[in-house]
């Protein structure tokens, strides 16, 4: 459970850190990614399609318990998280496409997240169920910063950039944050809590990331994009699923509810980190193989 | 050479129309610093030049900030350092807001800038400071470590190191440099001695030295450049331009553009580097004495890096190569938006392929005006007017105060329409190459210089390169024009570009062999072939066309058709050994 003071200060650093996303687009990225929508509408599904219906069909398999089910469902809905541009930065893949995707699917976030949500959630009795004005409430609240950040980046270069740094290395720090402070908290809950929600929490990255490449290989996206596009499916906004739990449950109930987002708000981190290393390493031998060949047609002539 | 020759009538005068001056005095300023003080005392205020990476982040100084800079970075040199009027100073940076502030700086002290590649390895870095005899360094920290290798080898007694997020805000440039350096592991430890920019002009600051003093003793004949080229061919050699020959070029591409150039009020992207003749002439100095904000692109290199620049300020000028322009193109973010207040863009280094022009205008909506030149010449020599009648694929009209003839091996004038040799004759041409006078009359022949280029006129004044000389395909007997195959190549949608070279024929002598990239990876020899039937005549086909992921190119991106017949070459001998 996180005190009140701590709610508020994860809203806070929620929106410093969609001033940040916001901060790293221009309009006309959009107008010109918006030319060729393939790209955008691959990772709208992805982020709607699958990622949800994997979390409610992880939720089934597992025989999880209303109160962790529903925090998986609500995870598997949520738009991708800001940490997925940064992980991809680093796992050399295409920026652009990752923050291109991470703004998409949170401005249709509005409209998608309680649309899956409410579809996946149907059969989970009344009292697990998040009521949709909270999710509409916190989202609407978000993209204000949002279109902030897109209005900074615009007004002036360097504030933009320096923002996009600082929501980029929140994104990471909120995370930390949420680990650190819940995690000492609650240990013996995690000793007690069963293999089921750890495969859970654990799954529904691991296999977004495996379906989602699967899924834009299929649509004709090369290597790199689909390593990018996997990486995004993966990574969702784990922090906004606290954010919303926090404002929908209390006591005992929001406790449960809570342990699956905050648990794969931890794994994400560490799933991610080795996915990037083994994608740099690709990307590497790729660029490598591509200079050989060059090399290699000197060296023969 | 007694009879008037088409040429001695300068028929190209009458294309000059309203617009373009025929007569221009002699430049009023004696010397650039001269130059660079009015226009700083004019404009002093307003943003001189503006620092753009590929993230958008920015740093900008004013014509006032680069003009006291530069006066401080003249004390270091004179006072501090102790350097002579006339000594030699080595700048070797991208384009970056130090650039400026050192150039200016060198001479402010009545020194002598020797414009230098980055990019170079030890060894090219050692010849050319040894060569001009360098005493001083200013280098950006990206290479600095090729530096220490190279310095034993040369005269140079003190280094100044500088970086490219230099005057930057200091948070913005923190944030660049730390990703230039523990992320991108781009800047070498290196063991020099060597005072940062900073500190340099701090010293200079506190050292005092009457400025004016030192600049004025510069007149138009003292050198005040000594531009390497011929790297590629054999030993890199230094063309002495003074501060003559710079203003006059200035002030004739200043007559060319008068109608499109609006003091104080122009934006021009540099996209080409500083330490190419090109971009320092036009870019800098013209756009200096013209009160322009000259937004820097570090490297153009990949071309994205240009994306940020063109989306965040209002560009109303552009330079570049074929190649610059053929990338752009490529681009989905500027044809989408293209700069809606460009006015002109200029294109030079290597002839532009038509359809790369054609192309650019429709997109953009502003004339791409193709210019010719040399580093011997300042560099420009001709222009495409930018008003009134232009021809395709031509090198436009010479300028104002430019003599041009075409000239046979004997150099004797060629009649009108027949291909000779460009030769030059005007206030631009260099003094010479540095130290090489065997070099210098080889190329100097009775005060003209002669180009090795291959052009025609027509009865207008206006001239077409046809090749470089020593770059004709002589085909059993036929003089085929690389330039040519290379145009019937890019004419096909599938090829983004492509580069033509003679290699040796056992049946009939040198044969055509094309180096093509494809935009499209489908593309096969030969539908390229039939495609090439349709535009060319037996003979200039080529005899082979091999697909390549990209082509070798210099530093501002002129494709290097030398490397690649080199490559054959050597992939024959062998084949033979």
């Amino acid at each position: 459970m996180l005190s009140d003071t701590e709610t508020k200060l994860l809203g806070v650093m929620m929106m410093v850190i969609m001033l940040g996303m916001g901060a790293s687009l221009t309009f006309k990225d959009f107008a010109i990614a918006l030319r060729k929508p393939l790209g955008i509408f691959v990772g709208l599904l992805c982020q709607y399609g699958i990622m949800p219906l994997l979390a409610f069909l992880l939720a089934k398999a597992l025989a999880l318990p209303p109160a962790y089910a529903i925090g998986l469902i609500l995870m598997g809905c949520m738009p991708g998280g800001t940490t997925s541009n940064i992980f991809t930065y680093f796992s050399k893949g295409t920026l652009s496409l990752s923050i291109l995707m991470t703004m998409s699917s949170t401005l249709v976030a509005i409209l998608m997240v309680p649309l899956t949500l409410a579809f996946y959630s149907s059969g989970i009795e009344g009292q697990w169920q998040i009521p949709r004005e909270n999710v509409i409430q916190v989202l609407v609240l978000l993209l204000v910063p949002t279109v902030i950040g897109i209005a900074l980046r615009k007004w002036n270069a360097n504030v933009g950039a320096v923002i996009e740094m600082i929501g980029g290395l929140l994104g990471v720090l909120v995370i930390l944050f949420l680990v650190g402070s819940w995690v000492p908290r609650n240990w013996q809950l995690l000793l007690a809590t069963g293999l089921p929600v750890y495969a859970g929490s654990i799954g529904l990255g691991l296999a977004g990331f495996s379906l989602g490449y699967l899924l834009s290989r299929a649509l004709k996206q090369d290597e790199r994009r689909a390593r990018t596009i996997a990486l995004e499916t993966g990574i969702q906004n784990g922090p906004l699923a606290v954010l919303i739990v926090l404002l929908s449950f209390s006591g005992t109930q929001q406790q449960e509810v809570l342990l699956i987002p905050v648990l794969y708000s931890l794994f994400i981190v560490l799933s991610s980190s080795a996915v990037t290393v083994w994608f740099r390493r690709i990307t590497q031998r790729e660029e490598l193989a591509r200079d050989t060949a060059k090399i290699g047609a000197l060296a023969r002539a | 050479m007694d009879a008037i020759t088409p040429y001695d009538l300068r028929p190209w005068v009458g294309q000059y129309g309203k617009h373009i001056r025929a007569e221009l005095p002699t430049p009023t300023h004696a010397n650039l610093p001269a130059m660079a003080r009015a226009a700083a005392q004019r404009f002093a205020a307003q943003t001189a030049f503006t620092t753009v990476m590929p993230n958008g982040m920015y740093g900008s100084l004013s014509y006032g900030q680069v003009d006291t800079m530069s006066d401080h970075f003249a004390r270091y040199l004179r006072t501090v350092l102790k350097l002579e009027a006339g000594d030699r100073v080595a700048i070797q940076m991208p384009n970056c807001l130090s650039y400026p502030v050192v150039l200016l700086g060198v001479l402010k002290a009545g020194c002598v800038a020797v414009n230098t590649n980055p990019m170079y390895t030890a060894n090219e870095m050692a010849h050319q400071f040894k060569d001009s005899g360098a005493k001083a360094v200013v280098m950006v920290d990206l290479f600095a470590d090729k530096l220490q290798e190279a310095l034993p080898r040369t005269d140079v007694k003190h280094v100044v190191i500088t970086r490219v997020p230099e005057f930057f805000p200091p948070v913005v440039g923190g944030i660049v440099y730390a990703v230039m350096k523990y992320w991108n592991q781009q800047i070498p430890a290196h063991g020099l001695t060597a005072a940062t920019l900073p500190d340099a002009l701090k010293q200079g600051a506190a050292a005092g030295g009457d400025v004016q003093a030192w600049s004025a003793a510069l007149t138009h004949d003292s050198l005040a450049l000594l531009q390497y080229t011929g790297g590629t061919t054999g030993v890199a050699k230094g063309a002495m331009l003074t501060h003559g020959n710079l203003l006059w070029n200035l002030a004739q591409m200043r007559a060319m553009c008068a109608s499109h150039i609006d003091d104080g009020r122009e934006v021009v992207l540099t996209a080409l580097p500083l330490y190419h003749i090109f971009a320092f002439t036009v870019n800098f100095l013209c756009m200096f004495e013209a009160g322009a904000r000259n937004i820097l692109v570090p490297s153009p290199r990949p071309i994205q890096n240009l994306q940020r620049a063109i989306e965040n300020y209002k560009i109303t000028w552009l330079t570049g190569v074929n190649t610059l322009y053929n990338a752009l193109l490529a681009e989905e973010w500027f044809t989408a938006f293209p700069p809606k207040h460009l006015k002109a863009a200029g294109g030079g280094g290597a002839a532009m392929h038509h359809a790369v022009v054609e192309r650019f205008e429709q997109v953009t909506g502003a004339p791409l005006v193709e210019g010719y030149g040399l580093t011997e010449s300042s560099p420009v020599v001709c222009f495409q007017p930018l008003n009134g009648q232009r021809t395709r694929d031509s090198i436009g009209i010479p300028a104002p105060m430019t003599d041009v003839r075409l000239v046979n091996d004997i150099g004797e004038p060629v009649p009108l329409g027949q291909p000779g040799e460009l030769i030059v004759r005007g206030p631009q041409v260099m003094h010479g190459y540095w130290q090489r006078p065997e070099a210098t009359a080889e190329v100097i022949k009775d005060g003209w210089l002669y180009t090795g280029d291959v052009a025609v006129m027509d009865e207008h004044g206006t001239f077409k390169i046809v090749d470089r000389k020593k770059d004709m395909i002589l085909v059993s007997g036929f003089n085929v024009y690389p330039n040519e195959i290379e145009d019937a190549l890019t004419r096909h949608d599938g090829v983004l570009e492509a580069a033509v070279v003679g290699v040796p024929d056992a049946k009939s002598g040198e044969a055509v062999r094309a180096f093509v990239v494809r935009r499209d990876e489908n593309l096969s020899a030969e539908v390229l072939m039939t495609h090439c039937r349709t535009l060319l005549t037996g003979y200039k086909l080529p005899a082979r066309i091999e697909f390549r992921d990209e082509l070798p190119k210099s530093a501002v991106g002129k494709i290097l058709r030398r490397d690649l017949r080199t490559e054959v070459l050597v992939a024959q001998n062998k084949n033979e050994g």
